[in-house]
C-alpha cells in the first residue's frame, strides 16, 4: 500500500491531571476536530472515549489516523499512541504554531502551572510548579467552592472592579476562610475575586520572573479561558498577554504537529505509517459519565 | 514586681490566656479564636480572671501577642517570637531551640541562655507545615485530634506521599484508603510530611539542643516522634504546648 501524505491524518491527545484534550489534525496541518473533557479517575478508558468522540467529530476511523502521540500527565495511559512526548514540548510547539514570536508561555492547569521560554519556536528553558495548590486551577476551584459560584460567572463578575482586595494566604486551604472574613467584613464580591485573581497569578508570576519574563507572552491552560484571570495576569506581569482562541488545546495541539512531522518523516524514509495494530479496546463502553463535549 | 500578670495569645485558630504570679502558673485557657478577635479577647481575658479567682484590678500589668493580637483593646503587643522564647526560656531554661507548629504555619527559633532570640525562620503560610493538615486528615479517617498521635505510633508501615502540598496531599490520603493502607500507616505517612516541610523551613538556622516543640501540633506525639526522627535529635514538649506564648507575654508583662 502507497502513501499519499495528502490522505493522512494525525492525532495529538493530552491527559492532563483534571481534562483531557484531543486533536485531529490533516496534512496540510489543518485541525479537523478537537474535544475537550475530564480527565476522571480512569484515564484509559477516558483516553478510549475521547479518541472515540473526536473522530466522530471528524467523520474518519481509527484506521484513517497515521500517527498518534499521546502527552500529559496521563500520556502512558493511552494504549492507542504510537509515541508519548512530555507536554512541555508538545506545549511549546502547539503555542509557536499560533504564535510564532512567542518568548514566553504561561500555562496554569487544573493542578499545576508551567512557564516555558520560548526562542525561534524551540522551548529553551522552563519551570514547572507541581507542588503546592496556589498558583493552579485548584485555588480557583476552592474559591469558586466557598463562594457557590460557576468558574466562569467568577471571571466576570472579578471585572467589575478596580480596586481588589488583598489576600494574604498563599495558600488553598486557608484561603477559604480569607474569602469568608472578607464576605463578613462586607467587602463587595467583586473585589474579594479580583483579590484572588492576582493572588493565584501572582504566584505564578514569581515562578515565571525566574526565567525572566520577554513579550510576548501566550497564556494558556484552562484557567486562561477566565477573563478575570487573563485580565490579574497583565496588572501583575504589566504587559499584554495573547490567549489562545482554545487555551485548553495547545498541548494535544503540539502533540498532532509532532505527530504530522513524525509520520512526514517516516514517509520520506520509505515507511509505512498506517499499520494500526492498536485498537480502542473494549473499554469504549460509556459508564453513563458526562458527555466529553 | 509582684502580684498577678496576664498574658493573652490571639491565634489564627486557637487563641489563649494564661495568668502568672511571681512564681508559677495560676490559670489557663485555650477557646477558638472565631471572627472577632476584640470579642474573643474580651471573653478570653473575663474568662480566665473568673477560673482563677481575681479581679480586673488584680492585675498589675498584661501584654498581647499572636497574628490576631494588634487591635483587640488590649495594651501592650508584643511579637510571637519574642513571646514564643521568653514562655520556653522559663519553661525549659536548658532550651536551644524553639518549633512552634500553629494553625497556620510554623516557625523555627533559636534562642541563647537568657531566652533572646538569636535567629528564627518562619514559614509562609502553609497547611502542610501547621496542624491544619492533621485535621483535614482527622476528619477524613474519622479519627479525633487526640488519637492521631496513638494511632500513629502503631504504623507498621508509613504510607508514602508523592506530594507536600495539604490539597493533593487530601486526595492522596483517599487513593491510599482505596488502595488498603491502613489509617495508622497513612496518619504516620502524613507525619512525615509536616517533619519535612519543618525541616524545610529549619534550613539555615543552626538547630542546637535542647529542641522544644510547641503550639498545637506538639500535642500529637506522633508528629513529635516524626520530627525527632526526621532531624535526628530529640525534643522537649511542655505539659501544655499551645499556652506558651500566651505564657511569654505575660512574663513580659511582669518584666
Amino acid at each position: 500500500m502507497e502513501n499519499a501524505t495528502s490522505d493522512l491524518f494525525f492525532a495529538g491527545i493530552d491527559i492532563g491531571s483534571t481534562m483531557s484534550k484531543a486533536v485531529i489534525m490533516d496534512a496540510e496541518g489543518v485541525v479537523r476536530a478537537y474535544v475537550v473533557g475530564p480527565s476522571g479517575a480512569e484515564h484509559r478508558r477516558r483516553a478510549n472515549k475521547l479518541m472515540e468522540d473526536v473522530l466522530q467529530k471528524a467523520n474518519l476511523t481509527l484506521d484513517d489516523i497515521a500517527y498518534i502521540i499521546s502527552t500529559g500527565y496521563g500520556r502512558v495511559n493511552v494504549p492507542f499512541a504510537d509515541k508519548q512526548v512530555t507536554e512541555l514540548t508538545c506545549h511549546a510547539r502547539g503555542v509557536a504554531s499560533l504564535f510564532p514570536d512567542v518568548r514566553t508561555a504561561i500555562d496554569i492547569g487544573g493542578q499545576d502551572a508551567k512557564v516555558l521560554k520560548i526562542r525561534n519556536g524551540k522551548l529553551i528553558d522552563f519551570l514547572t510548579n507541581d507542588k503546592c495548590a496556589a498558583g493552579t486551577g485548584r485555588f480557583l476551584e476552592f474559591a469558586a467552592e466557598t463562594l457557590g459560584l460557576d468558574l466562569n460567572e467568577m471571571g466576570h463578575i472579578s471585572l467589575q472592579t478596580d480596586m481588589p482586595v488583598k489576600i494574604n494566604s498563599p495558600c488553598t486551604i486557608f484561603v477559604q476562610q480569607e474569602i469568608i472574613s472578607h464576605l463578613s467584613e462586607g467587602t463587595p464580591l467583586p473585589d474579594i475575586l479580583a483579590g484572588v485573581y492576582i493572588a493565584i497569578t501572582t504566584r505564578v508570576v514569581k515562578l515565571a520572573r525566574q526565567l525572566k519574563v520577554d513579550p510576548p507572552v501566550v497564556f494558556t491552560g484552562g484557567v486562561a479561558k477566565n477573563v478575570g484571570m487573563v485580565k490579574a495576569m497583565e496588572t501583575v506581569l504589566g504587559m499584554p498577554v495573547l490567549v489562545p482562541q482554545e487555551p485548553l488545546i495547545t498541548g494535544a495541539l503540539g502533540a498532532a504537529i509532532l505527530a504530522r512531522d513524525q509520520a512526514f518523516q517516516m514517509v520520506q524514509k520509505g515507511e509505512y505509517v498506517i499499520h494500526r495494530d492498536k485498537k480502542l479496546g473494549e473499554a469504549i463502553i460509556d459508564y453513563g459519565g458526562k458527555n466529553s463535549r | 514586681m509582684s502580684g498577678y500578670f496576664l498574658g493573652i495569645d490571639i491565634g489564627s485558630v486557637g487563641s489563649k490566656a494564661v495568668i502568672i504570679d511571681d512564681h508559677r502558673i495560676v490559670a489557663s485557657v485555650v477557646v477558638p479564636s472565631g471572627t472577632n478577635y476584640a470579642t474573643t479577647a474580651a471573653n478570653l481575658k473575663a474568662d480566665i480572671l473568673k477560673r482563677a479567682g481575681l479581679q480586673t484590678g488584680d492585675i498589675r500589668a498584661s501584654a498581647v501577642t499572636g497574628t490576631g493580637g494588634r487591635n483587640v483593646g488590649i495594651e501592650g503587643y508584643h511579637g510571637v517570637i519574642i513571646c514564643d522564647a521568653r514562655g520556653v526560656n522559663i519553661t525549659f531554661p536548658t532550651a536551644k531551640t524553639i518549633i512552634d507548629i500553629g494553625g497556620q504555619g510554623s516557625q523555627i527559633i533559636t534562642i541563647n541562655e537568657a531566652g533572646q532570640v538569636i535567629d528564627f525562620n518562619a514559614s509562609e503560610i502553609c497547611a502542610t507545615g501547621s496542624a491544619r493538615l492533621l485535621q483535614l486528615v482527622a476528619r477524613i479517617l474519622q479519627v479525633s485530634m487526640d488519637d492521631i498521635g496513638p494511632l500513629s505510633l502503631k504504623a507498621a508501615k508509613p504510607s508514602s506521599f508523592s506530594t507536600s502540598c495539604s490539597v493533593f496531599l487530601e486526595t492522596e490520603v483517599i487513593t491510599r484508603i482505596s488502595q488498603g493502607d491502613k489509617p495508622a500507616d497513612i496518619l504516620a505517612g502524613i507525619h512525615w510530611s509536616i517533619a519535612e516541610k519543618i525541616s524545610a523551613i529549619s534550613r539555615g538556622v543552626t538547630l542546637k539542643e535542647d529542641i522544644v516543640i510547641i503550639g498545637g501540633g506538639a500535642l500529637d506525639m506522633g508528629l513529635v516522634k516524626s520530627i525527632e526522627e526526621k532531624l535526628g535529635m530529640e525534643a522537649l514538649v511542655p505539659d501544655n504546648p499551645r499556652i506558651i506564648a500566651a505564657l511569654g507575654a505575660a512574663a513580659i508583662a511582669r518584666q
